[in-house]
C-alpha cells in the first residue's frame, strides 16, 4: 500500500485495493451494522476482507456467516427492518439460490445494499462474468447499478446506501461488479475521511416502520387481491420517483467529493467521445476498458464513433438514454448476459434499449446486438473494432437480418 | 341468463360439503342440458378452523361455457347471487373471513328476491334477529337441521349435501329441478335414501320460505371498512399499523388487532360459571386466540369478539360444568360475561344454566364421528370457590 495523494478533508489516503476491498472499506466507512456473509467467487473476497477489517479493529459490525445465501439474505432484511445499516452480497447461482430473499426485500421495501459480484450461471462450474445474476432482480423492485471501476464501486457503496434508504425510494441496492476485472484487479483507489461520508449519508432511519419492542407492527401480513395491486403500485411509485433521487444523490456527491476526487455529470450512463459520433456501442460494467480505447483508434483514423458506458439498469434511465442514442444512426448493444429465445433472440439489455428507442421508431438509430464476454471470456480491442465497424455499417443502413452476432465465439 | 349460488360454509369443518355442494350442482345443471362451473372463493382460507369461506355454482341454459366463465370465473367472488346456501347458522351473526373486510351480513350477496336458505332448527324469526336489513326484498328459507361439522379434510356423510340439494330445487328451480336432483343421486349415489332425502328436504323447504321485506332485520352495527387508496397508506405498505401493546386487569384489557376480529367463526362459544371457577388459568393459558382477560379478582372473562369457538377451554377446564361450549345463536350480543357475573353473582348462574340448558351437544370436530348428546348433570351454586368468594 503506498499513500500517492496529498490527504484533503475530503479524501484521507490512497489505497492499492481489489474491488471488493474498496467495496469493504466503504462498507467500513458507511458505518454498516450488521453483515450476513456466505462464500462464493468473486464476492468471497467482500466478506474476507470485512471480516478483516472487524478483527483489526477497524470496523465495529455484527458480522454473522449464514448456513446459506437464503439465510444470509434473510439475515440482512430482517437487519435491515430493525433498523440497522445492513450489507451482504453473493455471486452467480449463489445469487439465485436465495432468489425467495431478494425478492421479499423488495416487496418489504427495505433498503440494504448487497454487492453482486458478476458470476456466470453454473452449470457448468464457472466463476467468469456474466451479468445474468444481477439482472435476475431487474423486474422485482431493485436498484441495480453497475461499477467499472474500483473507485466508482467504493463510492457507489455511499451512492446506493443514500439513494436505496431515501424515504423517498426505499429499494433494496444490488451494487454490480464484473467478476475478475473488477473484484479481483488491484488499483489504487481514493479513500475518502469519515466526516465527508458522514456528510454525505445521512443515518438510516427506517421513521414509523423501523420493527422494534416499543415500536410494534406487523411486517408482511397475508393480503390477497385486496392490496397487492396498491402495493404494487406503490413500489412502482417509488423505482419512477427513484431516478430524481438519484439525480440528487449525485448532485450532492460531487460537491462533497468531487473537487479532488470523480465527478459524475450523469448519474446514469457516461458518454465517452460521442460528440459527432455516427455509432456508439452501449455496454455494461468493464468492458468499457477495450470500447472506449477502440473508440480513441477509431476516432484518430477519422471514424465518428463513441461508446456509452451504462451504470444504472434499474431505475432504467428511459428519457435521458432515448435522447442521447437518438442523437446516432447505429448503435450496437454489447450483452454480457444471455436471454434465451427472447424477442430476435437478443440478450437483455438489447430489449430494454430497443424499447427505450421505441418511441423514435423511423427516427431512431438501427439498433444491433453483439453478444459477447460470456462466462469471463475477454472482449479485444480487435473485436471491439469490429463491433464499432459492424454498428457504423448498420448506422448506413446496412442492417444485417439476424441483429445479434456473437463476438469472440469459437466457429 | 346465469343463476349463481354460494355455499356459506365453515373453514376446513365443511369445506368438502361446501365442494360437494358446488359440484353436485354443476353435475346435475350439466345432466339438464345447462353449462355449468363451479369453484371456491379463492382467496378463502378454507384450512382454518371455522372462518367463514365460499363456494360458487354458476349455471346458464343459454350462455357458452367461454362466456359463463368470463361473466362468472374471472373474479374471485360473486357480487350477486340467487341463492346462498348457509350450512351453518350462527353465521347469520355475521361472517369475517379475512383482516379488512370487517363483519359482514350473511345476506350480503343476496340479489333482489333472491334466497338465502339455511340450515338450522331455529324459525325465521330469530334468524331475522341477527341478519341485516336489506333495501330489496328478498326470500329465507330453512331447512330444518344441524351444522354438519366434518373432521380435517374429510367429509360427515349424514346426508346434508343430499338434503341441501332438494332445498336449492325448492327456492329457484330455475337452477336445478328437484326430479334431476333424484336422478343424479340414483344415479351416482346407489341409495334410494339420498334421492329420498332429497326430495323430503324439497317438500319440506317449499313451505319454509318467507319474504323479507326491507324493513325486516336489523341495522347491520358493524362497520364495513373501506379499503384505502394506493397513496392514502404509508408506503412499505406491507408494514401495518400494529397492535399496541398494552394490558391492564379487566374486560377487554388487552389490546387486539380491531382489523381481525376473528369473532365470526364460532358455532358455539364458551359458558363460563365463574363461580365453580377454581383459578387454575388452563383455559387463560391454551386458548390459542388469546380471548381470555385476566380481571382483579383472579378469573378470567371471555372477549367473545375473537373468541372463534375452538372448544379448547371447554376441553382443558377441569371443573364439571364450568365452561361448556352453547350455540352461538343463542346470544345476541357479546357482552362480557364476567361483568354480568360481578352485576348479579345469583342472575348471572341462572342465566349462563338457561343458555347452557339440559343437553349437552358436542361436535366432533376432528375424529367427524357425529354429534354427541348427552344430559347434564347439574352442579349446586358453589358459594365457598374462590371464584364467588371474591365476587361476593
Amino acid at each position: 500500500m503506498t499513500t500517492a495523494a496529498q490527504p484533503t478533508d475530503v479524501w484521507e489516503h490512497e489505497l492499492l485495493l481489489t474491488g471488493c476491498q474498496a467495496v469493504s472499506h466503504a462498507v467500513k466507512l458507511a458505518d454498516v451494522d450488521v453483515i450476513a456473509a456466505y462464500p462464493i467467487r468473486p464476492y468471497t473476497e467482500v466478506m474476507d476482507q470485512l471480516s478483516q477489517l472487524i478483527a483489526d479493529g477497524e470496523l465495529d459490525a455484527e458480522y454473522i456467516i449464514a448456513d446459506s445465501e437464503h439465510s444470509q439474505f434473510e439475515i440482512v432484511k430482517h437487519a435491515s427492518s430493525v433498523g440497522a445499516r445492513a450489507f451482504g452480497g453473493s455471486s452467480g447461482t449463489g445469487w439465485m439460490y436465495g432468489m425467495e430473499a431478494l425478492a421479499v426485500t423488495a416487496t418489504d421495501r427495505l433498503p440494504p445494499l448487497f454487492l453482486v459480484g458478476n458470476r456466470a450461471l453454473d452449470d457448468p462450474g464457472a466463476f467468469g462474468v456474466e451479468h445474468n445474476d444481477a439482472m435476475s432482480v431487474r423486474d422485482l423492485g431493485w436498484l441495480i447499478c453497475w461499477a467499472s471501476t474500483a473507485q466508482e464501486a467504493l463510492e457507489h457503496v455511499f451512492i446506493g446506501y443514500r439513494v436505496a434508504e431515501d424515504k423517498r425510494v426505499r429499494m433494496p441496492m444490488a451494487l454490480a461488479m464484473d467478476g475478475g476485472f473488477l473484484t479481483h484487479a488491484q488499483h489504487m483507489v481514493k479513500v475518502p475521511t469519515l466526516e465527508a461520508v458522514k456528510q454525505f449519508l445521512p443515518p438510516y432511519d427506517l421513521g414509523d416502520r423501523v420493527l422494534h419492542p416499543d415500536n410494534p407492527i406487523s411486517v408482511a401480513p397475508q393480503v390477497n387481491e385486496d392490496w397487492v395491486m396498491e402495493l404494487r403500485r406503490q413500489n412502482w411509485e417509488a423505482a419512477r420517483r427513484a431516478r430524481g433521487v438519484i439525480k440528487e444523490a449525485y448532485k450532492e456527491f460531487n460537491g462533497v467529493f468531487g473537487s479532488h476526487g470523480s465527478q459524475y455529470d450523469n448519474p446514469y450512463f457516461t458518454e465517452y467521445m460521442t460528440e459527432d459520433a455516427d455509432a456508439v456501442l452501449i455496454g455494461i460494467g468493464a468492458v468499457c476498458m477495450p470500447t472506449q480505447t477502440a473508440a480513441r483508434r477509431l476516432r484518430e483514423k477519422g471514424h465518428k464513433v463513441g461508446y456509452v458506458n451504462l451504470r444504472w439498469f434499474r431505475p432504467f434511465p428511459t428519457e435521458e438514454l432515448r435522447a442521447c442514442l437518438g442523437r446516432f444512426k447505429g448503435v450496437g448493444v454489447i450483452d454480457r448476459d444471455f436471454s434465451q429465445g427472447s424477442p430476435d433472440n437478443g440478450g437483455i439489455l438489447l430489449q430494454d434499449v430497443r424499447s427505450c428507442l421505441y418511441p423514435l421508431r423511423g427516427d431512431g438509430p438501427n439498433v444491433i446486438n453483439f453478444m459477447g464476454g460470456l462466462g469471463g471470456r475477454d472482449i479485444s480491442i480487435d473485436e471491439c473494432i469490429d463491433m464499432y465497424e459492424r454498428t457504423l455499417a448498420a448506422g448506413r443502413g446496412n442492417v444485417p437480418e439476424e441483429i445479434v452476432s456473437w463476438i469472440g465465439l469459437r466457429e | 341468463m346465469i343463476k349463481r349460488v354460494e355455499v356459506q360454509y365453515r373453514g376446513v369443518f365443511q369445506k368438502t360439503l361446501g365442494k360437494y355442494i358446488g359440484g353436485d350442482i354443476v353435475q346435475i345443471a350439466s345432466r339438464m342440458g345447462k353449462v355449468a362451473f363451479s369453484n371456491g372463493r379463492y382467496s378463502d382460507a378454507p384450512e382454518r378452523n371455522g372462518i367463514p369461506c365460499k363456494y360458487f355454482a354458476f349455471v346458464s341454459p343459454d350462455l357458452s361455457e367461454a362466456e359463463l366463465e368470463a361473466e362468472c370465473g374471472s373474479s374471485y367472488n360473486a357480487d350477486n347471487v340467487d341463492v346462498s346456501v348457509v350450512v351453518d347458522d350462527a353465521m347469520a351473526q355475521g361472517v369475517e373471513p379475512w383482516g379488512w373486510h370487517g363483519i359482514r351480513p350473511v345476506n350480503e350477496k343476496v340479489g333482489h328476491k333472491a334466497c338465502l336458505l339455511v340450515v338450522t332448527r331455529r324459525n325465521h324469526e330469530h334468524l331475522l334477529r341477527f341478519t341485516a336489513k336489506k333495501p330489496q326484498p328478498y326470500r329465507l328459507a330453512t331447512l330444518e337441521g344441524d351444522a354438519s361439522m366434518a373432521g380435517l379434510w374429510v367429509f360427515k356423510d349424514d346426508l346434508t349435501r343430499e338434503r341441501c340439494l332438494g332445498a336449492v330445487a325448492a327456492v329457484d328451480p330455475g337452477i336445478i329441478s328437484i326430479e334431476a336432483v333424484e336422478e343424479y343421486l340414483l344415479d351416482t349415489g346407489k341409495d334410494a335414501d339420498r334421492a329420498r332425502a332429497a326430495r323430503d328436504a324439497y317438500e319440506a323447504t317449499l313451505r319454509r320460505i318467507k319474504v323479507v321485506n326491507p324493513d325486516q332485520g336489523i341495522d347491520w352495527p358493524h362497520e364495513i371498512p373501506v379499503l384505502p387508496k394506493w397513496h392514502e397508506f404509508e408506503e412499505g405498505g406491507v408494514a401495518i399499523p400494529a397492535v399496541k401493546r398494552g394490558f391492564k386487569l379487566g374486560p377487554r384489557g388487552q389490546n387486539r388487532n380491531d382489523g381481525f376480529k376473528h369473532g365470526t367463526s364460532k358455532t358455539e362459544r364458551p359458558v363460563v360459571r365463574f363461580d365453580l371457577c377454581i383459578k387454575c388459568t388452563l383455559c387463560w393459558a391454551d386458548c390459542p386466540d388469546e380471548c381470555f382477560d385476566p380481571t382483579d379478582d383472579g378469573l378470567y372473562d371471555i372477549n367473545y369478539e375473537v373468541c372463534t369457538g375452538c372448544h379448547k377451554c371447554a376441553d382443558v377446564c377441569p371443573v364439571k360444568e364450568c365452561i361448556v361450549m352453547v350455540p352461538e345463536l343463542q346470544f345476541e350480543d357479546e357482552k362480557s360475561p364476567w361483568e354480568q357475573h360481578k352485576k348479579d353473582p345469583a342472575g348471572y348462574i341462572q342465566w349462563a344454566e338457561d343458555k347452557k340448558g339440559s343437553t349437552r351437544i358436542r361436535y366432533r370436530h376432528v375424529t367427524g364421528e357425529g354429534v354427541e348428546k348427552y344430559k347434564a348433570t347439574p352442579v349446586p351454586r358453589n358459594m365457598d370457590g374462590p371464584g364467588q368468594k371474591e365476587a361476593l
